[in-house]
């Protein structure tokens, strides 16, 4: 090569020769995998996805660590059942006990370690069975609003004109409302004032179309001009095939950062929606609606607000840590 | 011959990586006199930026600094001295000499109003929220202690003399009003604004097109028979050398490998790297088929050849160039090449290297 | 383009987005199962008359249409033109009428009246608590990236980033308002009323006052921003750092001290200004929240009642006036943005 015409802006005394290695799925592995805070991040994610699995399970073989599923589970109806329990009756135990370590609670920490909630049911135990509607909704809503969102995205970026004007004015509509009144309108309306939290799930994910559709627009829209794309457009190749060839693999990486942000997002308004009343509904433990009761006893026992904010908090962490990492593993550029 | 206005010695600068450290600049000395362009020539990668950032101190983490001495006038930019102490290899440590400049002096005294820099890219070098003026006016101001109202009667006079129309109106336009030579320009009466004695031109004209290269060039002769101002002239350009340059000195990976006057140079060239570097670039006087390019690319300064660090692509390498690292050696009249040809180490002994097997063979380095 | 044609500019870009707020918002609320004058009415006592009587009080009587041009103010245009069977047709968005709200009886315009200040006081508060707090903070971890001070700022803006900002405010009033019991924890006090009114002596007070009730909210509501802006400011910060222009200024012995200040920062402020504008929508939603664990009265209070009682036109109304306000808020910005950045005005953008 001459000299004179490999000149480029890189910087001199840079070890550019492995330039090309900086991209790609096995760098960016590595770089996660050398990144602590990426790697804290997928601890956590590990760590709360477990308690989903393992919950999922155990919610039909009714015993965990701290007793009886069902008997902390359910509404204070729950009847002593035949299997022998360490713990006396959700109904006769202490309602709204604080945690152990405070006078007043069991004093054990095998005992109600982080007391009992208003109806006399293990705390710790429904903080853990919180995690599967937190999880559930997380992932189901971050991936149906990833799935619209790339197609509409796709969509107006691909073909441009009257379609891409219509889609976007849409889009920045739906992201013009707050997202969290979005979904409880939706909610509230579209299952007749009987919120749930699969209502919710789907409101949450159309929240999310705007946010995916602009980001694989805007990378459609660089992608859409480079050479090999017009080079399969004139030999003939249909649009649809050079989206799904071209245009949607080569935006995988920032999707992918941005779908793992957009679950600790969803976690969020989740908890928002549920602490409002229309998320989850009692008897499923979950942690915005065990805020949203506990925020009636905030005087009496404030250690009940306490736990379902840390559980959240940590669970959407994880998430957002990972994100980070991912993030700065796919772009070196800042760290 | 008086004093030279800056003298470099065994300047060596080093990047930290994951990797190891990377030697950008091992070991580079140079001198530049009171109203003279010296070139600095090489590849992309050759450690020329590095080379006039590490004399302004301007080398930034994870890059520092770490031997030789840098001598302008009667300061040193930078020096060293031995320590009491030894470091982990059993050598004295190197600190900080007492006499170097401290970073506040550095700043005061010597950056923009002693030495002044022309980057490279004129496009990204001018702040975009701020007014061309109103930058060139804070430089002036900052480093010729006038007033406010001064400075901006100098800056307009300042862009008005590097050409550019109707200045006083212009003084207030964004960067992005300017077109690409125009905002050199900019840059250029910026470095002259502050009337320093040294300017440091970092490829200045290679983002530009020809035809305004050419207009550049010209400004620049012009400026210097006004101003008296002498300049470091860094570019991969033989031609702009041949046009522009009084001295020039050539870089391979890190170190210089010739140097000398501009005409000794481009007619009785030592250096087979300098050579490689004349015969790739076109002249009127020869074909297309003449054009010989340099084999093969520049190494990465992490594990440098043993040797001579051009053996791998020179043509003329034999089997001594990869075991002696080649000195600078006094070649004519303050003409300077590190080849072991010119030296009495049995280069004409030894046998010529197959270039075949020489690039794998190299791996063999100093551990 | 000057600042006022891009003004212009971009109050017109505007127009289709909110028409778009207003038919996404109309066809969520009327689309959806369920019949506004079911929930309004108990079964026993739904009669034929009641309920056409309800429903033409209301305009529901007509397709639906016609009551989305009614809504949207067209049939208005359309009656004073004197298309025919618009004659009498009521006034609509257009003309700020946003219909009766079914729960109160009374014009929903009037009812969000009172209640948009509160919620615009909560809100630009909350962004002037962020911030403050965030510019400075995302400069000085940028500025000593990677040390101890940078990881420290992180790890709190990724906590403040994953924290749900009612439960935060849960926290704040458990520890100042019962623990501590140094501030107040609800009932707002506004400073454009009369001091009087709260039976304090001057306005001196009132104000004291109104920030001591803020404050708390404020938190609750800012962090969040805080965190986000922080992040944004530190990576735009870095960039700049790095850029050549600030290279440049180093080289002119410009001191580090006003290269932060002017030159790395001005720069760094657009992403920020981005990132306001578009975060708006989501601390219009925390609002919804903070206001109910304070119980302030304001926006986002009257839209958690409108759905509790299901009254269809107060939620209509209030979801489609909190979109606006965002759109209005995304302008504002955009202003500012390139009141910093000359390049917007010069065309590049139009």
């Amino acid at each position: 090569m001459a000299i004179g015409e490999q000149q480029t802006r890189e910087e001199d005394g840079g070890a550019d020769d492995e330039f090309e290695a900086n991209v790609g799925w096995r760098y960016t592995l590595g770089r996660i995998k050398s990144d602590t805070t990426a790697r804290f991040g997928l601890a956590v994610i590990a760590l709360v996805l477990a308690v989903t699995v393992i919950t999922a399970i155990d919610t039909h073989l009714s015993r965990l660590t701290f007793g009886a599923l069902d008997d902390y589970m359910l509404a204070q109806a729950a009847p002593m059942l035949d299997h022998p329990t360490r713990h006396p009756d959700p109904g006769t135990s202490e309602r709204r006990m604080p945690p152990f370590f405070v006078d007043g609670g069991s004093g054990s920490i095998t005992d109600n370690p982080l007391g009992t909630d208003e109806a006399g049911r293990d705390y710790l135990t429904r903080l853990i069975y919180g995690t599967q509607i937190s999880v559930f909704v997380g992932l189901t809503a971050t991936a149906i609003g990833m799935g619209v969102g790339t197609v509409v995205g796709a969509v107006s970026g691909y073909y441009g004109g009257w379609v891409d004007d219509v889609l976007m004015r849409f889009v920045e509509s739906l992201y013009a409302i707050p997202a969290l009144v979005l979904v409880i309108v939706f909610t509230v309306l579209v299952s007749g004032n009987n919120p749930d939290i699969t209502y919710a799930a789907v409101g949450v994910a159309i929240t999310f179309i705007p946010v995916f559709a602009r980001l694989i627009r805007s990378r459609v829209l660089s992608v859409r001009e480079m050479d090999y794309v017009e080079a399969a457009r004139a030999t003939g190749v249909k649009d649809r095939d050079i989206l799904m060839r071209h245009v949607i693999p080569n935006s995988f990486a920032p999707v992918l950062v941005l779908a793992t942000l957009q679950i600790g997002v969803t976690i969020l308004i989740v908890a928002g929606l549920s602490f409002l009343g229309y998320g989850a509904q009692p008897p499923t433990p979950d942690w915005g609606q065990m805020l949203n009761v506990s925020h009636q006893y905030m005087l009496s026992n404030p250690w009940m607000s306490v736990w379902p904010g840390v559980a959240i908090m940590i669970t959407i962490f994880g998430f957002n840590l990972f994100g980070d990492g991912l993030q700065d593993a796919l772009d070196p550029r800042i760290k | 011959m008086s004093e030279p206005l800056l003298t470099v010695r065994d300047l060596k600068t080093q990047f930290y990586t994951d990797r190891g450290a990377v030697r950008a600049v091992d070991g580079v000395s140079f001198d530049v006199e009171q109203g003279e362009i010296v070139g600095l020539v090489g590849e992309s990668g050759a450690g020329k930026s590095v080379t006039t950032s590490s004399i302004l101190r301007l080398v930034e983490e994870p890059g520092e600094v770490v031997g030789g001495k840098v001598r302008y006038g009667d300061r040193t930019l930078v020096g060293f001295d031995e320590a009491a102490v030894a470091d982990e290899d059993g050598r004295p440590k190197l600190v900080h000499s007492e006499e170097m400049l401290s970073n506040r002096e550095m700043r005061e005294e010597v950056r923009g109003n002693e030495i002044a820099i022309i980057f490279q890219d004129p496009m990204e070098s001018l702040n975009p929220v701020y007014t061309v003026g109103g930058q060139v006016r804070e430089f002036i101001q900052i480093n010729r202690d006038m007033s406010k109202e001064e400075a901006r009667e100098e800056a307009i006079e300042m862009l008005r003399r590097v050409g550019i129309p109707e200045a006083e109106d212009r003084y207030s336009d964004y960067p992005h009003e300017f077109s690409g030579g125009m905002r050199q320009r900019v840059l250029i009466a910026m470095a002259l604004g502050c009337r320093p004695n040294l300017i440091i031109a970092d490829e200045p004209t290679t983002a530009l097109d020809v035809t305004v290269e050419g207009q550049i060039l010209e400004l620049v002769d012009d400026l210097v028979d006004e101003f008296d101002t002498s300049f470091i002239w860094v570019t991969h350009d033989m031609g702009v050398v041949a046009e522009i340059c009084d001295r020039v000195n050539v870089m391979y990976l890190g170190r210089i490998v010739e140097q000398g006057p501009v005409d000794e140079i481009f007619h009785d060239t030592k250096h087979p790297y300098t050579e490689a570097l004349l015969n790739s670039i076109p002249r009127p006087d020869r074909t297309v088929s003449d054009l010989s390019p340099i084999k093969g690319t520049m190494p990465g300064a992490m594990n440098p050849p043993a040797g001579c660090r051009f053996h791998p692509r020179c043509p003329d390498a034999r089997r001594a160039c990869r075991e002696v690292e080649p000195d600078l050696l006094e070649v004519g009249l303050d003409h300077r090449s590190a080849c072991i040809k010119h030296g009495e180490v049995g280069y004409w002994e030894s046998e010529p290297l197959e270039h075949t097997e020489a690039q794998p063979e190299t791996v063999e380095g100093p551990r | 383009m000057s600042l006022l044609r891009y003004t212009v500019y971009r109050l017109l870009q505007a127009i289709p987005v909110m028409f778009g707020i207003a038919v996404v918002t109309f066809l969520m609320v009327n689309l959806a199962p369920g019949d506004p004058v079911d929930y309004m009415i108990s079964e026993e006592l739904a009669s034929e008359e009641l309920i056409a009587s309800i429903e033409a009080r209301y305009g529901l009587d007509e397709p639906l249409w016609r009551q989305f041009l009614n809504y949207l103010g067209f049939s208005w245009f359309l009656g004073l033109l004197g298309v025919p069977g618009f004659a009498d047709a009521p006034p609509g968005l257009l003309q700020g009428d946003l219909g009766l709200s079914m729960y109160y009886d009374r014009p929903v315009s009037e009812l969000m009246l009172t209640r948009i200040p509160p919620t615009l006081m909560l809100v630009l508060s909350a962004y002037a608590f962020a911030l403050t707090l965030a510019i400075p903070l995302g400069v000085v971890a940028a500025n000593r990236r990677n040390k101890p001070t940078d990881h420290i700022s992180r790890i709190i803006a990724l906590f403040g980033v994953s924290t749900p900002s009612f439960w935060i405010g849960i926290m704040l009033i458990v520890i100042f308002g019962v623990w501590l019991g140094i501030l107040p924890t609800g009932r707002m006090v506004y400073p454009w009323r009369d001091p009087a009114f709260y039976g304090y002596g001057n306005h001196l007070e009132l104000w004291y006052q109104t920030l001591r009730h803020l404050f708390l909210p404020v938190v609750a509501l800012g962090t969040l921003q805080m965190a986000v802006i922080m992040r944004v400011e530190r990576s735009s910060m870095i960039e700049s750092l790095q850029s050549e222009y600030v290279q440049l200024a180093r080289a002119y012995g410009v001191s580090e001290r006003t290269i932060l200040r002017k030159h790395a920062f001005r720069p760094s402020q657009l992403p920020v200004i981005t990132l306001i504008g578009l975060n708006l929508t989501t601390s219009l939603g925390g609002a919804v929240l903070i206001e109910t664990v304070f119980a302030i009265n304001g926006m986002g209070r009257l839209i958690v009642q409108s759905i509790q009682t299901l009254d269809y036109q107060l939620i209509l109304g209030t979801t489609i006036v909190l979109g606006f306000v965002f759109v209005i808020g995304v302008i504002i910005t955009d202003l500012a943005y390139a009141y910093i950045d000359p390049r917007v005005t010069y065309g590049e953008e139009a």
